[in-house]
């Protein structure tokens, strides 16, 4: 068993030792992203092609086809054995991510990822908003749109995925503390990133509670299956749903008012932002406490935590849509 | 009464388990058995029971398909081009180009099951990963938002406003699931063909000797599938008003679960639509129930696992073993 070990191990090393010549000087960097084939990510890809042509890095995104952590697991280990430089991840699961990321980095790969805070395994994980400053704007505009008063339901992507969560927890807890009146229905929906699962839960949950004043969906296809149940049960104005969603999915429903609002950060830009980052650490620059970095702004980044957090908020709403649906997302 | 109740033991479980999870729920919640909740749950069940009966003909027929969920999106693109390339159209129109085009995806699984003589579940796996792979690669992931207005605006057959104000509403994903249950319904248990299928799926070689055209049955059984899987394809993008690649990818198996769950045997020759119908409604009673009564969706997956545990257990071993005051009284210790 031992002998195997040493085995593998010293496979892996000459594996890790040949990549770097093998790829050239730039070297490769490959994103796994949630799943392929959604307009969020369609969007990041773009991103992430133009930005790999405008710094000359050789830069590729994979997409699941279903958004399951296993899968990511196997993306990246074909990563590992390809012998990129960088990894760049959209974990679907930080948890089922950790030993494979630790594997990456025994390997010398530096590991980029992003919407999940405080990755164990991940050299920088950024992020363009903070759980805390996410949330709360949403909690703030579900409370303006329902007056300040009445119940809500909260959808996420997964019941495990850890950043639609701190949003939920920040934006709830926003609400408990500067509108009392405001109350939350059951325990959080783990249906948002399926569109039938997000209609048929949010009639189900109209139906049990009929006093229901709002959903707060987190999650990309959340906000789109509960407003089509709100426009089929005629609840448009009496009913608020507001969440994060793809504005040339959901432009229809927010001009409908089906669809009250919420906010985005580009995922374009976040694409753009793995590639600057990778192409910086493959440099062998470091990250600085007040530089600004293209993309993100001025960064404070937490060293501690390796995190990157900053705050680049954009508003969906009647007023916005149609430029940002323009723009291909 | 009791050889009735033998012959037709799954459909009776299941008739059971439904009945009991019914009188529980509105026993325990007031919301239940009201007009709305019946129509969300006619209304959101309508794509899954398409899909179902389509399935059903195949797995009667002795074979089994995993690839008619990604054929669906695929039918839903090239309808949606179609559409947009032809100006418009109608329901008629849309229905008549989703079904064909199923189709002809069902008799592309049937040719090489047929003529190479390869196992259905070999074949479709094949073509699951070619369909939605060319999918993929094809559209590149890109979503259509822009559907002709007939097509995305919902069609109300029967509408009731509620003493509180709600309203409910039949649409037409209901009205057109009815119909394809109908036509299943009478394909398997009115026709020749239907007959010829059941006896080809319960004994292949039998059916052979017996002169019936074993090409006709395959083609028949894929096609009939391909069929559904266009029409439920159309309906989804209907209701979601869009079309998005990997929306109808992993249904498959939900769709399969149900259908086994309502009796079908895997290995051909048996099955029923209701018992079909009534596998899929199980699915989505209970999930509906589970959000009416406030259960913590922590604990959903574990809840419909065991009530599918639950209804199969029952329909498998027949009330003889489970009462025994059914069974010859010499025969029990």
């Amino acid at each position: 068993m031992k002998k195997l070990l040493a085995a593998a191990f010293a496979a892996s090393l000459t594996i890790a030792s040949a990549s770097p010549s093998f790829a050239a000087d730039s070297g490769k960097v490959g994103v796994v992203v949630k799943i392929g084939g959604i307009p969020w990510f369609n969007a990041m890809n773009a991103g992430i092609d133009e930005q790999a042509e405008k710094l000359g890095v050789d830069a590729t995104m994979i997409g699941p086809t279903s958004a399951d952590p296993a899968l990511q697991v196997r993306a990246i280990e074909d990563l590992i054995a390809q012998g990129v430089k960088v990894i760049g991840v959209v974990p679907n699961d930080a948890k089922v991510l950790e030993p494979v990321l630790q594997k990456a980095k025994d390997n010398n790969i530096i590991v980029l990822t992003h919407e999940s805070p405080s990755q164990k395994g991940a050299t920088w994980d950024f992020e363009l908003a903070s759980a805390q400053g996410f949330g709360e704007a949403h909690g703030k505009l579900l409370a303006e749109k329902m007056g300040g008063k009445g119940e809500y339901a909260v959808f996420v992507g997964s019941l495990t995925g850890p950043l639609h969560n701190a949003w939920a927890d920040a934006a709830i807890e926003y609400i408990t503390e500067n509108y009392p009146d405001m109350k939350v229905v059951g325990d959080r929906y783990g249906v948002a990133e399926d569109v039938d699962k997000s209609r048929s839960t949010a009639l189900d949950l109209m139906s049990a509670h009929p006093d229901l004043k709002g959903f707060m969906a987190f999650g990309s296809q959340g906000p789109i299956g509960a407003g089509r149940a709100i426009q089929e049960r005629r609840m448009i104005g009496n009913v608020f749903v507001v969440g994060p969603s793809s504005p040339g999915q959901s432009r229809r429903l927010i001009k409908s008012g089906a669809l009250a609002g919420g906010f985005m950060w580009n995922p374009k830009q976040a694409g753009e932002v793995f590639v600057t980052l990778a192409d910086k650490l493959m440099k062998g620059e470091k990250i600085e406490d007040g530089e600004t970095i293209e993309g993100l702004g001025v960064v404070h980044p937490d060293f501690e935590n390796r995190n990157i957090i900053v705050d680049q908020l954009v508003a969906i709403n009647k007023s916005t849509v149609d430029k940002l649906a323009a723009m291909g997302l | 009464m009791r050889k009735m109740i033998n012959s037709n033991a799954t459909e009776v479980a299941l008739i059971g388990v439904l009945l009991l999870i019914g009188i529980f729920l509105s026993l325990s919640t007031d919301r239940f058995l009201t007009l709305g909740n019946v129509f969300d749950l006619l209304n959101t069940s309508a794509v899954n029971i398409i899909f179902a009966v389509g399935l059903l003909v195949v797995l009667i027929a002795g074979g089994i398909d995993i690839s008619f969920a990604v054929a669906a999106s695929v039918v839903q693109y090239i309808t949606a081009l179609a559409l947009g390339a032809i100006g418009g159209g109608n329901w008629a129109i849309g229905l008549i180009i989703a079904g064909s085009v199923g189709i002809l995806f069902g008799a592309f699984n049937a040719f090489f099951i047929h003529y190479f003589r390869i196992i259905s579940i070999v074949v479709t796996i094949a073509t699951f990963n070619i369909y939605f792979g060319m999918l993929m690669f094809l559209t590149g992931g890109v979503s259509i938002y822009d559907l002709p207005d007939w097509l995305v605006t919902p069609v109300i057959l029967f509408e009731h406003q509620a003493a509180n104000g709600s309203w409910s509403e039949i649409t037409l994903p209901s009205l057109i699931m009815v119909g394809c249950v109908l036509a299943t319904w009478l394909l398997i248990t009115r026709t020749t063909t239907g007959r010829q299928i059941i006896a080809f799926g319960d004994n292949p070689e039998g059916a052979r000797r017996f002169g019936i055209n074993i090409a006709a049955m395959q083609f028949i059984a894929f096609g009939w599938l391909g069929l559904m899987s266009g029409i439920a394809g159309l309906v989804q993008a209907h209701y979601v008003q869009e079309v998005v690649p990997n929306a109808l990818y992993g249904r498959e198996l939900d769709v399969l679960a149900a259908v086994v769950l309502g009796g079908a045997r895997l290995g051909g020759g048996r099955g029923t639509v209701l018992g079909c119908v009534l596998g899929v409604l199980l699915i989505s009673v209970t999930q509906n129930g589970l959000n009416l009564l406030g259960v913590s969706p922590y604990a959903f997956k574990m809840i419909i696992g065991a009530i599918i545990l639950a209804a199969i257990t029952l329909s498998n071993t027949g009330l003889e073993r489970l009462l025994p005051v059914f069974a010859n009284k010499g025969e029990a210790k």
